[in-house]
């Protein structure tokens, strides 16, 4: 199983990104500890001039860790064929106790280490290194999580036995599933379009009201983090459905086949996009800002807004075609 | 304008090739005047101008300019700085080969973002303050050492900057072009920029233009000097 290219360019990353992590976090100790702006000394000096050597290398390898989730998903889905009873990725996650865990700390992991490149992107945006103790305490927390994804995801290509018998994902996400995915998918369709469809029209509202006023950053932050977890669970109620034309399959993943154009891809794309530059308003609102980002953090903060509900939008659009063209209605579910 | 505090540079910390240019240098370098350093070779002029210059940094030591702290600016910061700041005269002029005078004069501008057509006017008119414009679409390696060494003045001069640093500018100059190069400098100070050279040419550093001359030995400031 180690032996697919995907694997080994997955495994290599994350032990690549999770050990420069380390290295990172050790230097982010020495700053925590001992940074000092004022001095001139030859350690303040040398962590100057490391803490932007990391802080580069970091950004390459943190963008590498968000499209592996992407790649991760992709994997999972390209080697289902090898398991008995999997019919798409939802299956061969679940041929061990590794491959859930190792998703959702995957999307963990997507979602720290955006924000952690939108504090490095301001933070590099002022000369004196306003940010620093902030970015190096939150990398500490991301160092964690990386190590125990590395982990998982060790734990998960390593343990997949061929000869397991797993559930596909008509069995996983169905309605009379007992699991949570199962809770997802009996919701009330109507009910559920009218809540994604309200919240999104909100949350571009509070944008809307953020950009011409630049007040209320953090509830269009929210707005857009509960929207982010809102428009998985409509994936799994009523948009995919509308994908497959078939009102009992409400797999997250199968979108990402060929058969549907992989539209799986673009969906989630533009779904993680609108979340995260939305969570990141919020984040970039919490921070003690220096004189130095005063005037440039409102800026940045009015981009990711944009660029947030540019997300939601193409996320709706994407969402929304198959309901509106195609002959399958999902009224009565 | 210009203030140093505890400025050292050691080369290869820790190793056997151990290497102390400066130690501990605290000094204030006014506007508007030319600052000469003097010193033998080895004795940190170089570094001294690359680090002042935003080229390098200290190993320890923090360097005020005009009450900004530029030692510890982030990379993209330093490099603005200099840009702006900064114009460079180099020992051996550090002309590009194969492009012309008025296509080295004009390199340093790329970065800023000025539109071609207004970097291309500024650079012949820099060329013909110098009296070298006649030369500005010859390649700079038909060039004699005279106008190899005005075609970098006119690079130095190509941002505006408020302070010139030269290394040894008359190094491979005679007599003559070395009196030519100080009424350049001459001007240039009337016109109110800063200048700060490297030199053991003691027609530089007597020359009246000069308003002050710091003496270096082993890294160490062994004469302020007196600002004239």
């Amino acid at each position: 199983m180690i032996l697919n290219p995907a694997i080994i360019a997955l495994e290599s990353g994350s032990v690549l990104i999770t050990a420069f992590a380390g290295y990172a976090a050790v230097n982010a100790t020495r700053i925590l500890g001992s940074w000092d702006l004022q001095s001139g000394s030859e350690q303040q000096l040398e962590l100057e001039r490391k803490t932007y050597l990391i802080s580069t290398i970091l950004a390459y390898l943190m963008c590498f860790e968000i499209i592996s989730l992407f790649l991760f998903t992709y994997t999972a889905e390209d080697i289902h064929d090898l398991f008995v009873g999997a019919m798409c990725a939802a299956g061969s996650l679940n041929v061990n106790d590794y491959g859930y865990p190792t998703l959702v700390l995957k999307a963990l992991n997507c979602v720290l280490c955006s924000q952690w490149l939108i504090i490095n992107h301001t933070d590099n945006m002022a000369p004196d290194y306003p940010l620093i103790k902030t970015k190096y305490k939150l990398l500490l927390v991301i160092f964690v999580f990386l190590l125990i994804e590395t982990l998982f995801q060790s734990k998960y290509f390593l343990q997949m036995e061929a000869d397991v018998i797993t559930s596909c994902c008509g069995v996983l996400f169905s309605e009379d599933s007992y699991m949570i995915a199962g809770d997802i998918a009996s919701l009330p369709s109507n009910a559920t379009k009218i809540i994604f469809f309200l919240s999104l029209a909100l949350t571009v509202r509070f944008g809307i009201h953020f950009l011409w006023t630049g007040r209320a950053a953090m509830t269009f932050s929210m707005a857009a983090t509960y929207l982010m977890i809102l428009s998985v669970v409509s994936i799994i109620s009523f948009i995919s459905p509308h994908f497959y034309e078939l009102p009992t399959h409400h797999c997250p993943f199968c979108l990402l086949q060929k058969e549907y154009h992989y539209i799986g891809y673009p969906l989630y794309f533009t779904l993680f996009t609108g979340g995260i530059a939305g969570l990141g308003v919020g984040v970039l609102d919490r921070l003690q800002l220096s004189a130095s980002l005063v005037n440039l953090v409102p800026v940045l903060q009015k981009r990711l807004c944009l660029l947030s509900m540019i997300g939601y939008i193409l996320f709706a659009a994407i969402s929304v075609y198959p309901i509106l063209f195609s002959d399958f209605k999902l009224e009565g579910y | 304008m210009i203030e140093l505090l505890q400025v050292s540079k050691i080369f290869n910390a820790g190793k056997p090739n151990t290497f102390t240019a400066l130690q501990e240098i605290d000094l204030t370098i006014e506007a508007n005047r030319v600052t000469v350093f003097k010193g033998p070779s080895g004795s940190g002029k170089t570094t001294l101008l690359t680090i002042i210059g935003c080229m390098a940094r200290p190993t320890s030591g923090r360097i005020f300019l005009r009450g900004q702290e530029i030692t510890s600016l982030p990379e993209r910061f330093a490099a603005e700085t200099r840009r702006n700041m900064f114009g460079f005269v180099f020992q051996n002029y550090n002309l590009i080969k194969g492009l012309t005078v008025l296509e080295n004069t004009m390199v340093p501008a790329y970065p800023t973002g000025i539109r071609y057509r207004i970097i291309k006017e500024r650079a012949l008119e820099v060329l013909q303050k110098l009296g070298i414009d006649s030369k500005a679409r010859l390649k700079v390696e038909y060039l004699s050492g005279g106008e190899q060494q005005r075609t970098a003045i006119a690079r130095a001069l190509i941002n505006d900057p408020s302070i010139i640093i030269a290394d040894e500018p008359t190094a491979h100059l005679d007599t003559e072009l070395s009196q030519a190069f100080i009424e350049i400098i001459a001007a240039l100070k009337n016109e109110g920029k800063t200048f700060l050279i490297a030199s053991h040419d003691p027609l530089i550093f007597e020359s009246f233009i000069v308003d002050r001359v710091v003496a270096l030995r082993d890294g160490i400031i062994v004469d302020q000097g007196q600002s004239l």
